[in-house]
């Protein structure tokens, strides 16, 4: 109901635009990202992860968080809103 | 070296001055005063310090040993990232931010932060509620005080920080470890600590 709730209510917001914000939530979910990280330190810390697959998926973690902050503040300040 | 990276604030009765990896390379802890507070600094050549995993590591490090240093500090802890152009501009927060600080001092006196996180293990089923009763019996009762943190992970049942006097700490101990023995093969404990007390202090002070 997100979408349609969206469209009706926010008029002002194109479909395309609408959809665009969506996508970029989904694929850019700040949040979500940073949650992964802090799982991959806890399990490291645990001694459930060894530390090469802790350095690597750490490294993965960081350059997909620096790309997320990148878009959000592209769009943060321009027509399409970018918010969960 | 011209700038002042803060850690924390003491009472400027407790002079604090040490050699240490500090953050940004520095090797000197010590402190700026003004009346009754003082501010536990090291140099710095930046206002805007980026916060690397090291940086953050030394940033904790050196609250630790303030809190251990003569026989025992209490200090207001900082967040990482605190940085003043100079001491004209530390001082003026050290004057404006004086009932804070006051208040934060005595809620934290002789009191350290302890945290505990329980995760399940890959083939456990728990009974979260039950989970998080059974701990709140048994580190409740010890603790000042305690705050709920973030579940970030699906296997992570239970994440709470706890304030706890320092003369209270063995008896906590124990009971993270009872806790540790009962949920043996389908929790894992990580219990980290002792930390400065930042979260049952509310002070925020803006760099300048």
């Amino acid at each position: 109901m997100f979408v349609l709730d969206d469209l009706l209510f926010r008029p002002f917001i194109g479909i395309v635009d609408a959809l665009h914000s969506i996508a970029l939530d989904e694929l850019y979910d700040l949040n979500e990202l940073e949650d992964q990280l802090k799982e991959n330190q806890l399990l490291y810390e645990l001694g459930e992860r060894p530390e090469a697959e802790y350095r690597e998926r750490k490294e993965e973690l960081e350059e997909e968080i620096e790309i997320a902050r990148e878009v959000h503040e592209r769009f943060s300040s321009s027509r399409v809103e970018v918010k969960r | 070296m011209s700038h002042r990276y803060v850690y924390g604030v003491v009472e400027a009765s407790d002079d604090v001055e040490f050699e240490t990896d500090a953050v940004g390379d520095a090797d000197r802890v010590y402190t700026i005063s003004h009346r009754r507070y003082a501010a536990v600094v090291s140099d710095i050549d930046t206002t805007e310090p980026e916060e690397t995993d090291e940086d953050a590591q030394r940033h904790d490090d050196v609250l630790r040993e303030i809190m251990e240093y003569e026989g025992g500090q209490t200090i207001v802890p900082m967040r990482f990232g605190m940085a003043f152009e100079g001491d004209r501009e530390l001082k003026n927060v050290l004057r404006n931010a004086q009932p804070a600080f006051r208040r934060a001092l005595r809620d934290i006196d002789g009191k350290i932060e302890l945290g505990l996180k329980l995760v399940e293990e890959e083939e456990a089923d728990v009974d979260r509620e039950a989970v998080e009763d059974d701990v709140a019996d048994h580190l409740e009762p010890i603790a000042e005080q305690s705050v709920p943190n973030d579940l970030f992970s699906d296997r992570l049942v239970f994440n709470r920080s706890y304030l706890v006097e320092k003369d209270d700490r063995e008896a906590f101990d124990d009971a993270v470890a009872e806790l540790e023995d009962e949920y043996e093969g389908q929790l894992l404990v990580r219990y980290t600590g002792p930390f400065a007390p930042y979260s049952f202090v509310d002070v925020k002070i803006g760099a300048q």
